[in-house]
């Protein structure tokens, strides 16, 4: 949106502020046989708060989901393509994309606009062929990488060091232990992050089914 | 001659936000580091690597581009594209962007009929042959290490040795270096991955004196 | 970069049952390069009291010494040991007389009253404003790394060992996602009749 700025010297500047920051969550882990999401709904710009039921993770198939955070509009306009291009490969290829054909996709969709980043931070969790957990870690200009966790978002630097400490020595959690360590770090991301909090969404997805998840999250 | 291809595996991703130091692997607005595992050895193919330092976003994407024109060369002209043309593919490609911003800085490594081949390629469309490079934020520390310890007769050992030490403590001395040290050897017959060796490890074991 | 993580640093106070906290990365660097790793910013300000500062090290060195200075004339002058609370308004005096031109650390303040052994633990801004807490206080480049390890790992009325492992874990676990803090860590842990020092070994790169 076009803006006009004033600054204390009076200048008028005519400027083109393209991004806003919609604040908003994310956090996967990849299990032996599962892989589970979580990201808060809180929908803000500011010091105001839009939606506190915002939808951050978006079912891509029946073994893949996407989290998304950053600018609600580079957000919605990358998940409009890449759920059509994911329709398109179903269709002509008469299978489901593969998660990690879909990491891939990602990447190459973020890469396009490498002149005028989406502003988008997105995790791709789910199932890889040989049906284990596998988590994608993208930066918003496309380099990702399949890691066994991560956060992204407003309060992924106090989450991450949390996860690190948890969970490097090579832990395998079972699904319900992820679902309450999930829960928990978003409690205490909510705590001390204003663009985070309302509720926690939680995906899990194993080779049953996509389920999904809510908690409530303080609301301040 | 040898050509070892030692890599630093720490790096921020490159956001929107453009990186002002083209070697530097982390953008100078955020030091939180975002990964202790990024690859930065790219396996183009089995007589091919690449190396990332820059915006890992823009490495990663020209470089499996590379790979792609690599692949197509071998399939019309039915033998492997040399290491000076695989180099050369990857300097015109982001010639063609230079002065928008790309951060690149990359070292392409092989093995031809003209035998080991070196090439250090970077974001301006710069491209140098040689025995040895240093790339990223650390390479001047580890240029230090390199340049007081290498002799031309050394042997696989000695050289991996070495490699190792250099990314060590170039690690130890830059603080967006770090995580992991992969050390890759390309003979005649491709590349193998020697080994993969946590620096904070190596760091220790450096101290206590061997 | 802004002139508060121009030399990098890492600071973080807590507060146990009976018993408070401090510790502090051992990193002194310029910008990205490493100069020393035996720089310590977590200082002893009396039998059971400390500070610590992150931020440019010039500074902390000289606001160190300057506190040391009126500490003492404050000790001569009263001919008794000084309470967390009124150090903590000293700091913030000295921080404030320099409101237009300051010192740019983030202090955190740790310690037992001298008489009744209560903890205290705060900290203040870069111009002095003090901000008292009941649970624990962090600054330095890795802040956000450090509240998101506080806020998860403490819980009130911790025994000192479990308050040692807590402040222990969040300050590693923090500084290691952090490039401009961490070769080594202190901590200084505070209770009635001891102070235990311990050095930690954190990741070098």
């Amino acid at each position: 949106m076009p803006t006009v700025m004033e600054d204390c010297v009076g200048a008028i500047q005519h400027r083109f502020s393209p991004y806003s920051f919609n604040g908003g969550t994310l956090l996967a882990f990849a299990g032996s046989d599962f892989a589970l999401l979580a990201a808060d709904s809180r929908l803000s710009e500011g010091f105001g708060i839009h939606n506190r039921n915002a939808a951050r993770l978006h079912k891509l198939s029946e073994s893949c989901v996407l989290a998304c955070c950053g600018f609600q509009g580079d957000c919605l306009s990358l998940l409009r393509i890449l759920e059509a291009r994911v329709k398109m490969y179903k269709q002509t290829h008469q299978r489901p994309m593969t998660c990690p054909a879909i990491a891939s996709l990602l990447s190459q969709l973020l890469y396009s606009h490498r002149f005028f980043p989406y502003y988008c931070y997105c995790l791709i969790a789910g199932l890889d062929s040989q049906g284990q957990g596998a988590v994608f870690s993208f930066d918003p200009v496309g380099s990702y990488e399949r890691v066994p966790f991560s956060s992204l978002g407003s309060a992924s630097a106090q989450l991450q060091p949390l996860l690190d400490s948890q969970l490097s020595s090579g832990v395998q959690l079972s699904a319900s232990q992820a679902e309450q360590l999930a829960r928990d770090v978003f409690v205490s991301a909510a705590e001390r992050d204003v663009y985070t909090g309302d509720s926690v969404q939680v995906c899990l997805v194993s080779s049953v089914e996509v389920h999904r998840d809510s908690h409530s999250l303080r609301k301040d | 001659r040898l050509a070892i291809l030692p890599s630093i595996i720490r790096g921020d991703w490159q956001s929107h936000t453009q990186c002002t130091n083209p070697g530097s692997i982390q953008t100078p607005l955020h030091h939180s580091s975002s990964s202790q595992t990024v690859k930065k050895v790219i396996e183009i193919n089995p007589y091919l690597l690449g190396t990332m330092a820059g915006g890992a976003a823009d490495c990663m994407y020209w470089e499996r581009v590379l790979s792609k024109h690599c692949r197509i060369y071998e399939l019309r002209n039915k033998e492997r594209i040399s290491v000076a043309a695989a180099s050369k593919l990857l300097a015109n490609m982001v010639y063609q962007y230079k002065g928008m911003g790309l951060s690149m800085g990359t070292m392409i490594c092989g093995w031809d009929k003209r035998g080991p081949g070196l090439y250090y390629v970077n974001e301006e469309g710069t491209r140098l042959s040689g025995g040895m490079f240093a790339v990223g934020s650390g390479s001047t520390y580890a240029y230090g290490v390199l340049d007081s310890n290498h002799r031309p007769d050394m042997t696989p050992e000695e050289a991996y040795d070495l490699g190792r030490r250099a990314i060590c403590h170039a690690t130890h001395r830059d603080a967006y270096s770090g995580g992991v040290v992969n050390l890759y050897h390309m003979q005649q017959s491709g590349w193998i991955k020697v080994s993969q060796n946590d620096v904070s490890e190596l760091q220790y074991k450096f101290r206590e004196g061997n | 970069m802004s002139i508060m993580s121009y030399n990098g640093g890492a600071v973080l106070a807590m507060r146990g049952k009976n018993c408070v906290a401090i510790g502090g990365d051992l990193r002194f660097g310029v910008q990205a390069q490493m100069v020393s790793s035996s720089f310590e910013k977590v200082f002893s300000m009396g039998d059971h009291l400390y500070i610590g500062m992150a931020g440019l090290a010039s500074d902390v060195q000289t606001v160190h010494e300057r506190l040391k200075f009126r500490l003492n004339l404050y000790e001569l002058r009263e001919g008794r040991s000084i309470k967390p609370n009124t150090f903590m308004s000293m700091v913030s005096n000295l921080l404030y007389e320099r409101r237009f031109g300051p010192y740019y650390i983030d202090p955190v303040i740790a310690g037992l009253d001298p008489i009744t052994f209560k903890p205290f633990i705060c900290s203040l801004d870069l111009i002095g404003c003090p901000m008292v807490t009941e649970d624990f206080v962090v600054s330095g480049t890795c802040a956000e790394q450090m509240f998101g390890m506080c806020e998860t790992l403490w819980e009130p009325d911790l025994e000192p060992e479990e308050l040692f492992e807590a402040i222990s874990q969040a300050l590693l676990s923090a500084v290691n996602r952090d490039a401009l803090s961490g070769s080594g860590a202190v901590i200084h842990l505070i209770e009635k009749d001891k102070v235990t020092t311990r050095v930690l070994k954190t990741r070098l790169d």
